[in-house]
């Protein structure tokens, strides 16, 4: 299968979670959940997405228990209740709706992510026509991500073995005063010398620029990505106003 | 290239002060128009039901309405940003989540995620505090797709905290947790009603005890969300401008001297 163009990936992907929420139907958001999983495994990458997924949806699911499970106030028979805790067929209910909603958008979101290289997101953004700060900013954001975790480790084992910081409070405000400040220094020095740099080499270009990575794309992806989500839009609009077609 | 004649020259200075163009000024208020109309939309309806039907709607177009108003703040604020605001955001989005992760590896109840965004505010102005909020979610948003609709917060965030630069708020330290705490009030607003709607409280479980808290009392969803924004944001955030009040105190001069905004000039 030819690769797909990260603008197609991201267009499919919201038009895919607009659509099974504007239904409102528990089946296609479990199917499409479980779709997202089979998808991940056949591209071998089930740990990453499950890893992923289970990192957002699992505070996000706990928090909605307690909030509409645990204190429903619907009037509806009680399950089980003691003091201001009062759980409800109705409350789990909703929790169950809304779990299921934030599941469809983190697993499709998520797939849609591992699936796109970064490398081809950066070139695909700085061929996009749009203002070339952006695709500068999504590009170094990815590469300074881990070299500033580095560079925090390496600070923080050169403050342990000089003996600095302590214990307690007092300690640990001392231990975060001693990382933060040379590590915001030095990234600020280094912005320093990059804006420099740059703004001597003329960024940002105007004009035709001479691109080294080429995107995979078709007229039919460029197609296929504006058809999809004007009617994926106008299909949430009609599941809507039908309150939902599915079951 | 201009440059002040008392002060030296930097490879940092940006040319001559610009205001921003018809055509930033047109898409902000654009942006700012959305996000209104959203919220008002959203707290004019407040469907009863946050699942399934009308809840169903609600979610996304609150979704829908908060994504759009910050995609269109982004096209106003960035292309007009000098290239040392530009080259600062990326570096800023790196050090939120260094040092939120830093932070968070201590149990601390604190966030501490915008560090970098309100950094950029100090130094470079409100458009870029702005544009590193923005860009910040979006770039957040391929790790955790739930961030998504709070994009417009977070750029509100950068922009208040350039503007609690531009007021010399930030040069006197004491009065940097005061204009945090206004900020935090300010977002927490802005933010409770995509946390409402599209998620249907919060996605932490210590925000979500406190929303379960106010619910069992009788509030309603939103005002129990709300309430929860309330007592969480505004004390992050008075911790995250004392923090980078101090930090930016603590720049050599030499550093601060390209930055154009309040902030990066001390006191004689």
């Amino acid at each position: 299968m030819a690769r797909l163009h990260p603008f197609t990936t991201a267009s499919f992907a919201a038009t895919t979670a607009v659509v099974v929420i504007a239904s409102g139907s528990r089946w296609a958001a479990a199917a499409t959940v479980l779709a997202c999983a089979v998808a991940a495994v056949r591209t071998g990458r089930l740990r990453r997405f499950a890893a992923a997924c289970a990192a957002v949806l699992g505070p996000l699911w706990a928090s909605q228990l307690m909030i509409h499970a645990l204190v429903d106030r619907s009037g509806a028979a009680a399950l089980w209740e003691v003091g201001p805790l009062r759980i409800t067929a109705g409350g789990l209910d909703t929790a169950l709706g809304l779990g299921l909603r934030a599941a469809v958008l983190v697993a499709v979101g998520t797939l849609a992510a591992l699936a796109v290289d970064r490398h081809d997101l950066v070139a695909a953004i700085d061929a996009a026509g749009v203002p070339a700060q952006l695709g500068y900013i999504v590009g170094a954001a990815f590469g300074l991500g881990p070299q500033l975790a580095g560079r925090s480790r390496a600070i923080g084992r050169a403050q342990a073995l000089r003996g600095a910081g302590g214990r307690g409070p007092a300690g640990w405000l001392r231990a975060v005063r001693l990382r933060a400040v040379p590590l915001v220094v030095a990234t600020v020095q280094d912005a320093a010398l990059r804006s420099g740099h740059l703004a001597a080499r003329g960024f940002p270009a105007s004009g035709a620029v001479v691109r080294y990575r080429e995107v995979a794309d078709s007229r039919r992806q460029r197609l296929a990505r504006r058809i999809a989500p004007a009617a994926g839009a106008v299909l949430a609009v009609v599941l809507i106003a039908g309150g939902g077609a599915l079951p | 290239m201009s440059t002040s004649p008392s002060a030296p020259p930097s490879l940092l200075a940006a040319p001559g002060s610009r205001g921003p163009s018809r055509r930033s000024t047109i898409l902000g208020a654009a942006g700012l128009a959305v996000l209104a109309g959203t919220y008002i939309v959203l707290l004019a309806t407040r469907p009863d039901a946050v699942a399934g039907g009308l809840g169903e709607a609600a979610a996304l177009g609150a979704f829908a309405g908060y994504l759009a108003a910050a995609l269109l703040l982004l096209a106003a604020v960035l292309p007009e940003l000098p290239t040392e605001a530009v080259v600062l955001i990326p570096a800023a989005l790196a050090l939120n989540i260094v040092l939120g992760q830093f932070v968070g590896s201590v149990m601390l109840p604190l966030y501490l995620d915008s560090i970098g965004t309100v950094l950029v505010g100090f130094l470079a102005g409100r458009r870029a505090g702005a544009a590193t909020g923005l860009m910040g979610t979006l770039i957040w948003s391929l790790f955790n797709p739930t961030v998504l609709p709070f994009a417009a917060g977070a750029g509100l965030i950068g922009f208040l905290a350039g503007t609690a630069a531009r007021w010399g708020l930030v040069r006197r330290v004491y009065l940097a947790p005061v204009a945090g705490l206004a900020t935090g009030v300010v977002a927490g607003v802005v933010s409770a009603p995509v946390a409402a709607f599209v998620f249907g409280g919060t996605s932490g479980v210590g925000t979500g005890a406190l929303v379960a808290a106010f619910r069992s009392m009788g509030d309603g969803l939103l005002s129990a969300v709300t309430k929860q924004a309330l007592i969480s944001d505004p004390g992050d955030k008075a911790v995250v401008f004392l923090a980078v009040a101090l930090l930016v105190a603590a720049l050599p001069p030499r550093l601060l001297r390209g930055f154009r905004s309040p902030a990066a000039r001390r006191d004689p």
